[in-house]
């Protein structure tokens, strides 16, 4: 009775693993997409896995089937075939976009906080604890 | 001395409240991506226009008065809902209105402008949604405000309501 239970506990998980796994890696491609020079629908496939979805904000274009990422998907495709550096892609999102399309935002003055106030709240936080704790000992 | 220590963290904890309530009360969408392109030069293109028979070249634009450019398409029903303030945007003076019509059929469109009436002194198509990417558009409707100088010194994503005519309206008097 126990060892069936944990057969289908373990059926379960693997379940549960292998379809996080699958909708994981899904992406939004369409065949007509894809470029005939392998080389650079890889080039094209990175770019567009750091690049987010405008309309859905939380997935990247390879992965979203909005319009717009498929335009952007498109355009990049575009782009590489023009003999555009990978900067050079990334820099044209960004004049139209802002920073925002990046899914990892560079380091610059505009969010210098943003990145280092989890930091100094944490130095804070340790510091007080300490003070804190060799007071009432 | 205890009490001393807490001080400094409560203040700063009632500092980051005060902060977050501030930005709770101000009348701002949080899911609205801030445009890149304010108080920067209109992006270059070149457009086929609905209308006219010559190519619309972004360069020669943008410099007799205030441009107002609306991303609208006949497929998107906000751009409906908003087509009255275009209408208004249209009977003054001081302010020249574009319309950039985006993914959309031109047989549709003429017909559409012609039951609600053309409140656009140029209809520029965007058949490939190129154009809107190149002014940043995620979602239109879409509406910019471009001063006498071709700098871009608004977008609104979203259809135009009353609050939104009567904000542009006051930017647009800013710019005049």
């Amino acid at each position: 009775m126990n060892r069936s239970i944990l057969i289908k506990f373990i059926l379960i998980i693997t379940t549960i693993c292998l379809t996080d796994l699958i909708t994981n890696s899904s992406y939004a491609v369409e065949p007509d997409e894809i470029l005939k020079n392998q080389k650079y629908e890889l080039r094209a496939r990175n770019i567009s896995k750091n690049i987010r979805c405008m309309v859905c904000q939380n997935q990247s274009i390879d992965e979203s089937s909005a319009p717009l990422a498929k335009d952007l998907r498109i355009l990049i495709r575009d782009k590489i075939k023009e003999g555009n550096k990978d900067e050079e892609i990334y820099k044209f999102l960004t004049d139209r976009y802002g920073d925002f399309i990046l899914l990892k935002p560079p380091l610059n003055s505009k969010n210098l906080i943003l990145w280092f106030f989890p930091f100094i709240f944490l130095i804070l936080g340790i510091y007080v604890v300490f003070y804190h704790n060799k007071k009432s000992g | 001395m205890k009490k001393k220590i807490l001080i400094f963290p409560s203040i700063l904890f009632f500092l980051v409240l005060s902060i977050f309530f501030y930005l709770l009360t101000i009348e701002r969408n949080p899911y609205e991506i801030p445009s890149n392109l304010l108080n920067k030069k209109v992006p270059i293109f070149e457009a086929r226009s609905l209308f006219k028979n010559e190519k619309f070249i972004s360069s020669d634009e943008f410099k007799n008065g205030i441009t107002l450019v609306n991303f609208f398409a006949t497929w998107c029903k906000p751009c409906r809902d908003e087509h009255v303030y275009m209408k208004s945007f249209s009977n003054e003076k001081s302010v020249n209105v574009i319309g950039i019509n985006y993914k959309d059929n031109p047989e549709k469109t003429v017909k559409w402008l012609k039951d609600l009436g053309n409140p656009y002194k140029d209809v520029l198509i965007d058949k490939n949604g190129k154009i809107a990417i190149d002014w940043g558009v995620y979602g239109i409707p879409e509406t910019f405000i471009i001063n006498s100088n071709g700098i871009v010194k608004y977008r609104h994503v979203g259809p135009v309501t009353n609050v939104i005519y009567k904000k542009i309206n006051l930017i647009i008097k800013q710019n005049e």
